[in-house]
């Protein structure tokens, strides 16, 4: 292909692009970077343009800030035990469902089905599952552990409380994982498989050799998806557990949607989630460059 | 062959594990949103006295009695949030593939935008959106968008735009740039050899990248909430269920099952293109 | 297995163009539909101009009305009309139609209200009577979800300033907030013109009356609710014989109805011992107070500190005083309750605290007036007879050398109306709140719903009024209310005092949660608070602390002169 783009591609592939993103997102993002400099909440009686300006003060006070630093540790670890544990899942059920069999079509519609609700609404679900009489205590534990089982606190404990958010996580978007996962398995050239049946390796083998080299670029793809969303997390916990017992499940979504908008703090808010963006673009870049790599 | 049947098993109680892990908390949401008001923190699975009040307070707010909150929610029909956010989602979804498609194209074809646009559009999901709503609040209310179904619609075709130009980057990088200059040499202008030849072969991703927007924009809560006062979407409608002196949580369970029939009946009519074409690009072996 | 999937490969095909026409046809008519909406929405703009050209007109209409004096200041006199209606309403009304006659405001306007989800059949009410006297205003409601969707709502109102809302309803904790953001508009001049009853026998019960609507001296709200707290218990448990002498026996003095909270740890642990069992099968605990996450923890906490004499903020200093005997004296009273509480009270919403009640699964437990409401009226209410109310337990101590019980009632929350300084129609907002909180009017209003309760004096004392409170409240509650409005006490009313009753709430919860010592717990929250403090400015924050500390109950006020804190 020629190395010159001829005019008209030029123009679509970067105009309405800049125009979307820079229409809509650019300014509130310059006013978002201004505001992280400046000492300015809407309680202060003056418009956000006449705020006094104080540098990076803002930033020394999220370093020192405990709860920012942990509700950020938390949140790393959370995207690191759910985002592997739904790429397993996913890809498990993937592989599992490259058998042909009756059905498959209705079971992938429900296996898919926790992606269409909103997740205001499963995680109210969830919390309502965990409570010391809900379902899961009450009619699965009892029948495991006996009458014991009332006495779990799901919500008290603040590593109990921090695994019913993963569950509900993993239950949410395991099935994003599955959808990746499975379309690309059913993309590998069946000519490649039947070749190594033929040549007598092991099914192992040919997953391990064939299929799974094959969709690594679709992983990576999804993986970072998955974990730039999971960063995220804030409707299960805030439903959930509203970070608490104290703010042992606070994540960071949560404590920044605190400040900005509880505590109407808008400008350390800023300087907060520029400090988290920061660290995510770096996260990325590399996890890009690891995960996609010749690209 | 004992390992072939033995490897059905497996794969039987896998999938049985899967399905019922699945299906346990939308059969309990389903029979919650049966439930009458005094039974929705009970565990049982099968509603005492089945009702339909949680589904005729959806579409008929005024005539519910027997809910004793209900009567204290403001509410209206769950009708014609869903019309808007049928709007809202449907318009981003379009605009970001549209969008999108010609970003990726570019940039696979001829780093057009350049690798740091790029990077840019996955900026859009990495930040934190509470932070970002007071500057939204300000920037929309000069547009005068605040209130307005259009701008939702824009705000998420821009914050959702990066799904679309990945997941179809992939997917033209797989087209063998051949078939396109055989279509040149045929007297094609570029245009047309995009029409003619690399759409039809990436419909596939642009259906699976407009599943994921489409949901995306069809859940979305914070920003719906500070920019809406009358014309609220869906999710902003459930979030209502919620209310000062107690939630509804069968109504909610009831909405939520309404409101995920629209995505089910397009997840379950794009779903065979879901699957063929998804990861078309991607794999190149 | 390959040539059956072969196959059902082969159908879909035969399948796909039909499929891909239905896809287009949904698509296009999404497509069409979206672009009707979008030509819909560009005929908008025009609107906003006229509205806007409208808008300079009346501003400087109302100026000049206000301006011009004596003739409006006085008292309307007593007119033969509306006779019906209470002096307060009726000026109301009157004020109204006055505008609407000399055009500062235009027949057909609208009023519009953001209030929160939840009390929608009681600003109905309101706007019902209003539409009866005032047709030619309309008045609309706009509902956000929980309190926290309305607070975002307001203050994304204070920064864009675009008059979307004539009057909003908020809680009065957050009066600061939005007197200081330039959202509440001062309505110091319209008291004066229209007099709202703030005065005489029907006056807003006091200190409440003063302290959910003054900031900083002014008046920038009208009282509609009042949401103090009180101890509501088991009649029946309380007062079983069988119960009395095995209570006697074991703590040595009569089971009573507790005055302060070392009677309550004694009759919380009795009762969670008994392990008694509610109609649906759970267990029945002695207490449940709020040490919940979300917001309420720092209730419970708060009330027990004020009653043992402590003093949030010192009045010369603004320094935190927490960190103090008084806090940890109510840390280890929540302590010694724990384990007579319901262990989800660590967690639950604070819903879950009316949930356990009305199904009988607690003994003592204090909330807000709608509990009440809910045990009596809710159908699934198993204490509609047995519910008996109180006031808040209380902490001995020792003033002027005699042991006094110093008790004190929370008022969290507590809704009032103001007025946004972007309305088009700010004295016709204002006007609207009077009527809907006139005696008469009020009253109707209050009992039409769950959130708004009483709140002014004649609804107790005056036996028309009195009579019909009895009919939505029971005669217990409306005696004992009355009470504990009297030592009811402000919550953090100044700029801010959500965030500062917000990390108490986290810190108190997680102390509760054996998750953080008490210490750290004291010794943390005070230098959050400060850093809060400084962030708004020492001087400002003193100046409004100290004006809300005139307006704390007596026995809180003597509690503190006894400890030192005030001179």
């Amino acid at each position: 292909m020629p190395e010159k783009p001829p005019r008209s591609i030029k123009i679509l592939s970067s105009l309405p692009l800049n125009l979307l993103l820079n229409g809509i997102l650019i300014v509130p993002f310059i006013i978002m970077i201004y505001l992280a400099f400046l000492k300015w909440s809407p309680l202060m009686s003056i418009n956000w343009w006449e705020a006094p300006f104080i540098g990076v003060a803002n930033f020394q006070r999220a370093l020192s800030d405990s709860r920012f630093i942990e509700a950020l540790e938390r949140t790393a670890l959370f995207v690191v035990i759910v985002v592997p544990l739904e790429l397993f899942l996913g890809l498990l059920l993937a592989y599992i469902m490259q058998n042909p069999f009756r059905g498959k079509r209705f079971i992938i519609s429900l296996l898919i089905y926790p992606l269409m609700l909103p997740p205001v609404v499963v995680a109210t679900v969830f919390y309502l599952f965990f409570q010391p009489y809900g379902p899961v205590n009450n009619i699965f534990l009892q029948y495991i552990i006996g009458p014991r089982a009332l006495d779990i606190h799901w919500f008290l404990n603040p590593n109990l409380a921090f695994t019913t958010i993963v569950i509900a996580d993993v239950w949410q978007w395991t099935p994003f994982m599955f959808l990746i996962m499975y379309s690309g398995l059913s993309a590998v050239p069946k000519r490649l498989v039947e070749a190594a049946e033929v040549l007598g390796a092991s099914e192992w083998t040919i997953f391990w050799r064939i299929r799974l080299p094959l969709i690594r670029p679709l992983i990576s793809i999804a993986v970072i998806l998955r974990s730039l969303e999971a960063f995220k997390v804030f409707d299960y916990v805030y439903v959930m557990t509203g970070g608490g017992p104290g703010t042992s499940t606070e994540s960071i979504s949560l404590y920044i949607y605190r400040l900005a908008i509880l505590y109407s703090d808008i400008s350390y808010a800023a300087a907060v989630s520029l400090i988290v963006l920061a660290i995510i673009i770096v996260a990325s870049y590399f996890a890009i460059k690891i995960l996609v790599g010749r690209r | 062959m004992i390992r072939k049947i033995l490897a059905k098993v497996v794969i039987c109680i896998v999938l049985a594990v899967a399905v019922v892990w699945t299906i346990t908390p939308v059969m309990w949401m389903i029979s919650l949103s049966f439930k009458t008001y005094g039974e929705w923190r009970t565990p049982s699975l099968i509603p005492h006295n089945p009702t339909l009040d949680n589904y005729i307070m959806l579409f008929s707010p005024q005539s519910i009695t027997t809910i004793f909150i209900a009567y204290t929610a403001v509410l209206e029909p769950i009708t014609r949030p869903l019309i808007r956010s049928l709007i809202i989602s449907a318009t981003a979804t379009v605009i970001a593939i549209i969008i999108g498609f010609f970003t990726a194209y570019g940039a696979s074809r001829y780093n057009s935008p350049g690798s740091f646009t790029l990077f840019f559009t996955l900026l859009t999901r990495m930040l934190p959106p509470a932070v970002f709503v007071t500057p939204i609040v300000i920037y929309f209310t000069t547009l005068a968008l605040i209130d307005n179904i259009i701008g939702l619609a824009l705000l998420y075709a821009a914050t959702t735009l990066t799904y679309a130009v990945w997941i179809l980057k992939g997917f033209i990088d797989a087209i063998p740039i051949e078939w396109e200059e055989a279509a040149l040499l045929e007297g094609a202008s570029p245009l047309q050899a995009i029409f003619k030849v690399v759409i039809p072969i990436v419909r596939p991703g642009m259906v699976v990248a407009g599943l994921f927007i489409f949901l995306m924009s069809w859940t979305e809560l914070l920003f719906a909430l500070v920019l809406t006062n009358l014309n609220v979407p869906l999710s902003v409608q459930v979030s209502k269920y919620v209310t000062a002196v107690g939630a509804l949580w069968g109504v909610q369970a009831a909405a939520a099952l309404v409101s995920s029939i629209i995505p089910l009946v397009i997840g379950y009519l794009i779903q065979r293109h879901l699957i063929t074409g998804f990861t078309f690009g991607l794999v190149r072996g | 297995m390959l040539s059956e999937e072969k196959v059902s490969s082969e159908k879909s095909k035969k399948f796909d163009p039909a499929r891909r026409q239905v896809i287009i046809a949904l698509g296009s008519a999404i497509v069409a539909l979206g672009v009707g909406y979008a030509i819909g929405y560009l005929t908008k703009p025009v609107e906003k101009v006229t509205t806007t050209i409208t808008k300079t007109i009346t501003q400087t209409v109302t100026q000049t009305v206000t301006a011009a004096p004596p003739s409006l200041t006085t008292t309307p006199a007593p007119t033969l009309e509306y006779p019906e209606l209470s002096d307060v309403a009726r000026r109301a009304v009157l004020g109204v139609k006055k505008l609407i006659a000399s055009g500062v405001v235009p027949k057909g306007a609208t009023l519009r209200i953001l209030h929160v989800a939840g009390s929608k059949d009681q600003l109905e009410k309101a706007i019902e009577l209003w539409s009866k006297y005032v047709p030619e205003i309309n008045v609309e409601l706009v509902t956000m979800g929980t309190e926290p969707d309305v607070y975002t709502k307001a203050m994304s109102e204070a920064v864009t300033k675009t008059g979307a809302y004539d009057i909003i309803t908020i809680f009065s904790t957050w009066l600061g907030d939005m007197v200081e953001a330039g959202l509440a508009k001062d309505l110091t001049e319209y008291f004066n013109k229209y007099d709202p009853g703030y005065t005489g026998p029907c006056a807003p019960i006091e200190p409440l009356g003063s302290y959910v609507t003054l900031y900083k001296g002014r008046r920038y709200a009208l009282d509609i609710d009042s949401d103090v707290f009180t101890l509501t218990y088991r009649k029946d448990l309380l007062n079983d014989p069988k119960y009395k002498e095995e209570f006697k026996a074991m703590y040595g003095y009569d089971l009573k109805v507790p005055d302060t909270w070392e009677e309550v740890i004694n009759i919380a642990e009795f009762f969670t011992n008994l392990k008694l069992t509610s109609p649906r099968g759970g267990k029945v605990w002695g207490a449940y107070f709020y040490v919940e996450p979300a917001f309420a923890a720092y209730i419970t906490w708060t009330n027990i500190f004020l009653e043992a004499g402590g003093i949030p903020f010192d009045l010369e200093t603004m320094d935190p005083k927490i960190d103090s005997p008084e806090g940890r004296y109510a840390f280890n009273i929540l302590l010694k309750l724990k384990p007579y509480m319901p262990p989800e009270a660590i967690s639950a919403a604070w819903a879950d605290l009316y949930d356990k009640y009305i199904h009988g699964e607690s003994v003592l437990t204090a909330a807000w007036p709608s509990l009440t409401k809910m045990a009596i009226s809710s159908p699934d209410s198993v204490v509609k007879e047995v519910t008996g109310t109180a006031l808040m337990p209380g902490v001995k101590l020792e003033i002027g050398g005699n042991p006094t019980i110093i008790r004190a009632s929370p008022n969290p929350v507590n809704w009032v109306g103001i007025v946004s300084n972007y309305s088009k129609y700010p004295e016709v907002g204002y006007l609207f709140l009077q009527f809907m909180s006139a005696p008469d009017i009020g009253l109707e209003v209050v009992l039409s719903g769950v959130i708004l309760d009483l709140f002014r004096m004649c609804w107790f004392t005056d036996p028309k009024y009195k009579a019909k409170a009895v009919t939505g409240y029971g005669e217990d509650f409306v005696d004992h209310y009355l009470d504990a409005i009297k030592i009811s006490y402000p919550d953090f009313i100044i700029r801010g005092g959500p965030e500062y009753a917000s990390k108490l709430t986290t810190a108190v919860n997680a102390v509760v949660a054996g998750t953080m010592d008490p210490e750290t717990a004291l010794s943390t929250v005070a230098a959050d608070w400060d850093s809060i403090t400084k962030r708004y400015g020492r001087d400002s924050q003193l100046e409004a602390w100290k004006a809300l500390a005139q307006l704390f109950p007596e026995p809180i006020k003597s509690a503190w002169k006894a400890k030192g804190y005030v001179k």
